[in-house]
């Protein structure tokens, strides 16, 4: 067939599947990995000044 | 159901299983992507290319479950208002579309030395070419619409537009059934599977990898979604306070 690839010059087609998933992937894990941990830290610090009775002013909108 | 509508009952939940998620998804991806790199011989027919199997079949896999979640999530908070649902959806979004461009992506990698083209405007490449637009319309949907700034939920339209979307998952499964079509028939049904045993293996931890990644990208999504509605409310508290 017109185009078709055989051979060891299929292997490009391989290691650009499985790069281009693994750069994706890891792309998505990581933003939503730190996404998670600085909105849970803000959380955390903003409810500890509340209890200390402090107020963040930083955190004023 | 609703004994898990309170957010701090879901995180006592959702912190403990997330590294879990992630870390037996990752080690499963491994394995399974070794073995279908290294371990398994070439297919008889597609020689190397059909390596690509262990990585665009997860991603279709979870590019239309994901959508089915979406859908899911969408009738519960319709119908039940559960308020974990409309955070659910929103956070399976990003992930799905991702998974699902990777689909089409892995997809034309693996079109152009089998069939010769990168593209072809068949029925299943055209439907999961119509989901990725579905994600990119949901996601432009709750990105700033009612929902969101009442604690994450979906809006009515958005909830509607995730079942309406819900139409097309059953077309992608069917589509290489009811059109001619350069994509391969269905190779796994509930019947068995057309893929020998010596190749199948490797999918099995790659589907199953992939989908404990997508689980644990979901409930990081859907914990820093309820992160950000605590400290809009601790906020707001402060501002009526001072009004006070």
């Amino acid at each position: 067939m017109t185009g078709v690839i055989s051979g060891s010059g299929q292997w490009a087609y391989v290691a650009a599947a499985y790069g281009l998933t693994a750069l994706l992937t890891g792309i998505v894990l990581w933003t939503s990995w730190s996404a998670m941990k600085k909105a849970e830290r803000r959380s955390d610090a903003l409810r500890a000044n509340n209890r200390r009775g402090e107020t963040p002013r930083g955190d004023r909108k | 159901m609703h004994a898990y509508a309170n957010p701090t009952r879901f995180l006592a939940i959702a912190k403990p299983l997330t590294p879990w998620l992630l870390g037996v998804g990752l080690l499963l991806l491994l394995v399974g992507g070794w073995a279908g790199l290294m371990l398994v011989p070439g297919e008889a027919k597609q020689g190397e290319t059909a390596r690509i199997l262990y990585v665009h079949v997860p991603s279709a896999w979870l590019g239309m479950g994901g959508w089915t979640s979406l859908a899911i999530a969408g009738l519960v908070q319709l119908v039940w208002r559960h308020p974990l649902a409309g955070i659910a959806a929103r956070a399976i979004a990003v992930p799905g579309m991702m998974f699902t461009a990777l689909c089409l992506a892995t997809g034309s990698i693996w079109g152009r030395p089998t069939w010769g083209t990168w593209w072809e405007w068949d029925g299943r490449m055209t439907s999961m070419l119509v989901l990725l637009f579905l994600y990119a319309g949901f996601i432009a949907l709750t990105n700033g619409d009612e929902g969101q700034k009442q604690g994450g939920t979906l809006s009515r339209g958005a909830a509607i537009y995730a079942l309406v979307g819900a139409i097309n998952i059953p077309i992608i499964n069917r589509s290489v059934v009811w059109w001619n079509s350069l994509h391969q028939g269905p190779s796994i049904t509930l019947r068995g599977s057309s893929i020998d045993g010596a190749l199948l293996w490797p999918l099995g931890l790659t589907v199953l990898g992939f989908s404990l990644l997508f689980g644990a990208i979901v409930l990081m999504r859907m914990r820093r979604i309820i992160a950000d509605n605590r400290v809009a409310a601790r906020l707001r508290r402060l501002a009526d306070d001072e009004g006070n």
